[in-house]
């Protein structure tokens, strides 16, 4: 492919795209191949009825829900599930399902109109498992919510977000490139979904008026394998609910949000640092853990976590920044999660390992 | 209290002092500096080229000014090559990153070749490459322009988990960690690059079967270090660096603290930290003020960051060690041919150990120091050829309390051992 490198010319400065004092940024272009092995707009893969925007599922695609969601950017989630017919999931615990080939995993990621102006979808993103292994794509949605077109390198989407107190967020929202999907859904080398995973489904969600178990649910239609039963699978708890146990909580909160990377099989295993709700060891989910390759990230403070005391520990100072070389999670988030920020605060603070003792 | 030691020297001192001033100054490298005020911005098709780039395909980086607000990623690809036009002519700038830590991301390639390019200003670390088989840089500049700071990136070039790695003729300015670092790798060349205006010039830090050589590590904090951390993926050794230049690593230590390398003290040629089979040949190690060469346990770092933090420290090496079976002490370490020479009279003043070696051996500060603290066989594992050359053993777990300078319990002849590494 040595013909690839020629079509690599530098074509035209367009329109003047930004400028400050000091930098003046002109638009560039090289020339790409188009990209047409997936369908190009979301309409055509038929999962959602018209109008798209309802985001109303069709035959076969299956609603889910995660006890513990990911956080990102205060985006509302909605998800299914579309498995080819009369093929079986089989049941893990602690890892993800094993989809059977043919399986694809929609995530759609809106705004409510109490969030902004108006009910926006932002992008919807698809996880197919092809032959070879998952595959991503992402679509992002135009401003009429009519379609949503395949984004290959990546969006960003300013808006203004309305919080419950009145507060307005002015941010940009980022939409992944292709591969910056894996930066995130990595295991071992390979793209993985990271919520569906037992522990996440053992609980019930409205089917219509119907209020049923989702693991019992796809157990029924046929599609669920090796599954013993709610009462003989772990659970994880919901973080947001605060009747549950703090500890809990907080490893749910860790496992969901930074665990993907920040574990044995994951992109961040480099670090050492742990967060698996499995995890067992104190040192490597951080406790008086020094960091490896934090570089500023670390904030002055020497441990990941220091038992009883948030404010010196680097987990919760990454957390709380915006900045781009200090921020944890890296990708996915433009503002800080005040609400998880309480959580992980409150936790750190109980002086875990004191308790654990 | 160290510095009310130094009365008895003051007399010394003052008459030294002139000729120091005189004889100690040397010529300070350039900082780099952004080359221009207007930037192209290709960011959205040349991430486009990266994903949609054909395995054992090249993709050329045209000559120009361009400037980056994401990183840009490169996964799973095989025999890809990336070349620029030129270090002086295709500049990848993140100054105005607003997403990701890192610059070039890649991961999961194999056999990835970057070349002939300029990358600079990236929020975290400017080139990063993870999980890969077989990775060559070659030409590469990669930098933090202005004056080196600790708002910097932590690593200029960053392979981290690989095998297979090739790093060579690049010039690394400005981490607030090390310019050239390889982490948890095995099989690894860092040979004829430069580094300056680093914390760390290079650092190799859990990796096997490394060899550096043909380096001008200068003017950074410490100029070449090998290190092995607790708590990793896995533990290094099998490390030869030879034929190194490795002088006036005199720089002021920029790193945030909480990382290891803010525990380097400035003026530091060479650090060895809890590492093993190292071999130590050939360099010469010139006009460094603290320490030619520094031999260090990771019980001295843990001890080092005790102000920084109330957490109790004895606890923690506890966890370390319980977790992992981690020896924090270096061992079969090699020292032969080496050329020590130091032109200062003084220690760098702003650590701890400049003002010790004020104290305790003034105007002779080592060539080659060990902290002294003793592993539970009793004695360093250490073989030196090296002679005429200052050494100090300052027992460190005993508050210096009997810090010898006779080297020649080491003294021994040193058996190379062998390293093939011909087929990178």
């Amino acid at each position: 492919m040595k013909k690839f490198s020629f079509f690599i010319l530098l074509l035209a400065f367009v329109a003047c795209q930004e400028t400050s004092p000091d930098r003046i940024v002109k638009k560039g272009s090289l020339e790409t191949a188009h990209q047409n092995d997936y369908p190009e707009n979301l309409s055509e893969w038929n999962l959602f009825k018209k109008p798209l925007y309802a985001l109303n599922p069709s035959e076969g695609l299956i609603p889910y829900d995660l006890a513990s969601p990911l956080f990102t950017d205060y985006a509302q989630k909605s998800r299914f599930l579309k498995v080819p017919k009369d093929s079986i999931v089989k049941y893990h615990a602690q890892e993800v399902m094993d989809f059977p080939e043919g399986s694809i995993l929609v995530k759609n990621f809106f705004y409510n109109d109490n969030q902004l102006e108006k009910f926006r979808v932002i992008e919807t993103r698809l996880l197919i498992h092809e032959r070879e292994g998952w595959k991503a794509l992402s679509y992002v949605w135009n401003e009429d919510q009519s379609e949503a077109k395949r984004s290959l390198s990546g969006a960003s989407i300013p808006l203004d977000l309305k919080r419950p107190n009145g507060e307005i967020l002015h941010f940009n929202y980022s939409v992944p490139n292709e591969v910056q999907c894996k930066s995130c859904h990595e295991l071992n080398g390979k793209i993985s979904p990271i919520g569906p995973k037992g522990r996440q489904l053992n609980h019930k969600i409205a089917y219509g008026f119907k209020l049923l178990n989702q693991l019992e649910h796809w157990q029924e239609r046929g599609i669920l394998n090796d599954w013993p039963g709610a009462e003989n699978s772990p659970k994880m708890v919901n973080y947001q609910s605060s009747h549950e146990e703090l500890n809990l909580r907080a490893r749910a909160y860790l496992d969901i949000n930074c665990a993907h990377c920040h574990r044995r099989e994951g992109p961040a295993k480099n670090s050492g640092l742990y967060l698996t709700y499995e995890e067992k060891s104190n040192y490597k989910l951080g406790f008086n853990k020094p960091p490896v390759a934090a570089g500023r990230g670390s904030g002055g403070k020497t441990y990941a976590l220091v038992s009883g005391k948030a404010e010196e520990s680097i987990l919760y100072h990454r957390m709380q920044s915006l900045d781009p070389g200090v921020m944890m999670p890296e990708l996915g988030r433009k503002l800080a999660h005040q609400e998880g920020l309480v959580l992980i605060k409150k936790w750190i603070d109980s002086d875990p390992l004191a308790m654990k003792e | 209290m160290l510095i009310l030691g130094a009365t008895n020297t003051m007399r010394k001192l003052l008459i030294l002092s002139l000729g120091l001033i005189l004889g100690a100054c040397s010529k300070n490298p350039p900082i780099p500096q952004s080359g221009t005020t207007e930037w192209i911005d290709i960011e959205s098709d040349l991430q486009k080229l990266f994903i949609q780039a054909k395995d054992s395909s090249t993709i050329e980086i045209p000559a120009g000014h361009y400037i980056f607000k994401k990183p840009l990623l490169v996964d799973g690809k095989k025999n890809l090559t990336i070349k620029g036009a030129g270090a002086e002519k295709t500049i990848l700038s993140f100054a105005i990153q607003e997403e990701g830590a890192e610059g070039l991301k890649i991961s999961n390639c194999k056999n990835l070749v970057l070349s002939d390019f300029t990358i600079e200003d990236a929020k975290g670390d400017n080139i990063k490459a993870t999980d890969c088989k077989g990775i060559r840089f070659s030409r590469i500049v990669s930098q933090w322009t202005g004056e080196p700071k600790e708002e910097n990136g932590a690593y200029a070039f960053y392979p981290v988990l690989c095998t297979r790695v090739v790093l060579e003729n690049c010039i690394a300015i400005g981490a607030s960690d090390a310019g050239i670092y390889v982490g948890q790798s095995d099989s690894v060349i860092i040979r004829n690059n430069e580094a300056y205006y680093n914390v760390a010039g290079i650092e190799s830090e859990n990796s096997r079967w490394v060899e550096i050589y043909g380096n001008i590590a200068h003017h950074n904090t410490g100029g070449i270090l090998v290190f092995d951390l607790p708590g990793l993926t896995q533990f290094g050794h099998s490390t030869k660096v030879f034929n190194n230049d490795i002088y006036e690593n005199n720089y002021r230590n920029f790193a945030p603290e909480g990382n290891v390398v803010a525990t380097v003290p400035p003026g530091t040629g060479l650090m060895l930290l809890a590492t093993r089979k190292i071999d130590i040949y050939e360099n010469n190690i010139r006009n460094n003020k603290t320490a030619g060469c520094a031999i260090a346990s990771y019980k001295m770092v843990e001890a080092l960051s005790e102000g920084q933090s109330e957490t109790n420290l004895t606890a923690n090496v506890e966890l370390a060690e319980k977790d992992e079976v981690y020896d924090p002490y270096p061992s079969k370490l090699q020292f032969y041919r080496n050329r020590f020479d130091n032109g200062y009279t003084f220690p760098s003043l702003k650590s701890d150990f400049g003002w010790l070696f004020l104290v305790k051996m003034p105007f002779n500060t080592p060539d080659l120091v060990w902290d002294g603290i003793r592993p539970p066989e009793g004695h360093l594992s250490l073989c030196t050829q090296d002679e005429n050359i200052a050494f100090a053993d300052l027992d460190a777990a005993n508050d210096f309390e009997n810090l010898s300078t006779d080297l020649s319990t080491y003294q021994c002849s040193a058996e190379a051992w062998a390293l093939d590494l011909s087929s990178l």
